[in-house]
């Protein structure tokens, strides 16, 4: 009783660590969003350099910035945890620990374009790749310590 | 439990009498049930309540950080309007009448993928509106992201030194992809000095000289003292403007 008391309590932590990267990482996809659709003019920036990035071609699948994609992203993961967290339903978690292993992949690929294809870095992509990177942890975490359980889900 | 005594069931009583004190213990039974589902219903209110707080927080939480960020990003670009210190002095590079009643000041980097959208827009501008508006440029080379950057704002300055600051301005913006991430952008320089036609050995010595590097650190200097936060930054009649999205935009604010 104890120990799956115990198992439970750790469980609950990775949820809310979940919740609370989740939260950042749609904070950051979200301002890149806004700024993509509000702050249409161009501009060249230390702090930002993100002038190359977020113009580039790589930025926008057809008309859908890239960023509203991440938006969602982080922002399912984040339903997804409090879901979790209010009905105690397996599933929810399953999803939720299984969708960065996906994102991760992207986030990968995103760093790659960065830095060998368009040779400039965007500070808020690398703020999200760092949040994807450890969505990616805790997921993996989450799979590995409840593997077997995830199993018997009919 | 009295309540359910008080009106009992005729019919049954009288049918089967014997069973009375059974009968009670079912009706207690009953009661208790309905008590409990009762309890099960209130405690399902509380937590259905509960859940709607939680998902109204979870509603307001996410509107409230959209809504939020939304107004930064406004704020950040509705900016009280920033004086320009260094007033405009003769060794500023001055293009249009001298007459007009609009001074727009410019802060550019020539490696600036935006500064050379702006530079065709600025072109235009000076083009249909040349007597209406003095334009002046001023370096501000951001060298921690553009490597030639601040070679380019030399090689400008030292085709000024000969009188044709603008002719080479365009050239370095009308090249800029071609030189921006070259190893060896110094050949690429000289050969728009030829192509302009200054004399290339002074080009090489100017743009080497203290006169220029001072010159283009000035510039530098001035734009940090102003608050210019990145590339380009318009000030208009001393003022810092929101940087226009389009050429009716420029128009209408010059005009």
């Amino acid at each position: 009783m104890n120990l799956e008391a115990s198992s439970n309590n750790i469980k609950q932590w990775t949820v809310i660590t979940m919740l609370i990267i989740s939260f950042l990482g749609f904070l950051d996809a979200t301002y890149l969003t806004v700024e993509h659709f509000m702050g249409a003019v161009p501009n060249c920036s230390i702090i930002k350099g993100c002038d190359i990035v977020a113009t580039s071609q790589y930025a926008t699948i057809g008309t859908i910035p890239i960023a509203l994609l991440g938006s969602l992203y982080y922002l399912s993961i984040f339903l997804l945890s409090i879901v979790y967290l209010d009905t105690k339903r397996e599933s929810f978690l399953f999803l939720a620990s299984r969708i960065p292993l996906a994102g991760f992949f992207v986030s990968l690929y995103l760093i790659y374009l960065q830095i060998f294809v368009l040779k400039a870095i965007c500070m808020y992509c690398m703020i999200s790749a760092i949040s994807s990177t450890l969505l990616f942890i805790m997921g993996i975490y989450i799979v590995k310590s409840n593997g077997h359980k995830f199993l018997k889900i009919k | 439990m009295e309540e359910g005594q008080i009106i009992p069931n005729d019919t049954e009583q009288n049918i089967l009498p014997q069973n009375q004190k059974k009968q009670l213990t079912k009706r207690e039974r009953k009661l208790l049930k309905k008590q409990k589902l009762d309890n099960i219903a209130l405690e399902q209110k509380k937590q259905s309540q509960k859940k709607s707080f939680l998902w109204l927080f979870v509603v307001i939480l996410i509107g409230g950080s959209i809504l939020g960020i939304g107004w930064l990003s406004q704020s950040k670009s509705n900016q009280t309007p920033l004086p320009l210190i260094d007033k405009i002095s003769s060794n500023d590079h001055i293009k249009g009448s001298p007459d007009a009643k609009n001074i727009l000041v410019e802060y550019s980097d020539f490696q600036c993928p935006a500064c050379r959208q702006y530079y065709l827009l600025l072109k235009r501008v000076s083009e249909e509106l040349g007597n209406k508006v003095q334009i002046v440029y001023r370096n501000f080379p951001l060298t921690s992201i553009h490597r030639n950057a601040s070679l380019a704002a030399r090689a400008a300055e030292a085709a000024g030194v000969q009188g044709k600051f603008w002719e080479m301005h365009d050239q370095i913006f009308e090249n800029q992809s071609s030189w921006s991430e070259s190893t060896n952008p110094r050949s690429l320089f000289n050969s728009y000095a030829e192509n302009i036609g200054l004399n290339l050995e002074q080009f090489k010595q100017d743009i080497e000289s203290s006169q220029v590097k001072d010159k283009v650190n000035k510039d530098y200097n001035s734009g940090i003292q102003a608050g210019v936060p990145g590339t380009p930054t318009f000030f208009l009649n001393g003022e810092k403007i929101n940087t226009p999205r389009s050429y009716d935009e420029f128009r209408s604010i010059l005009e």
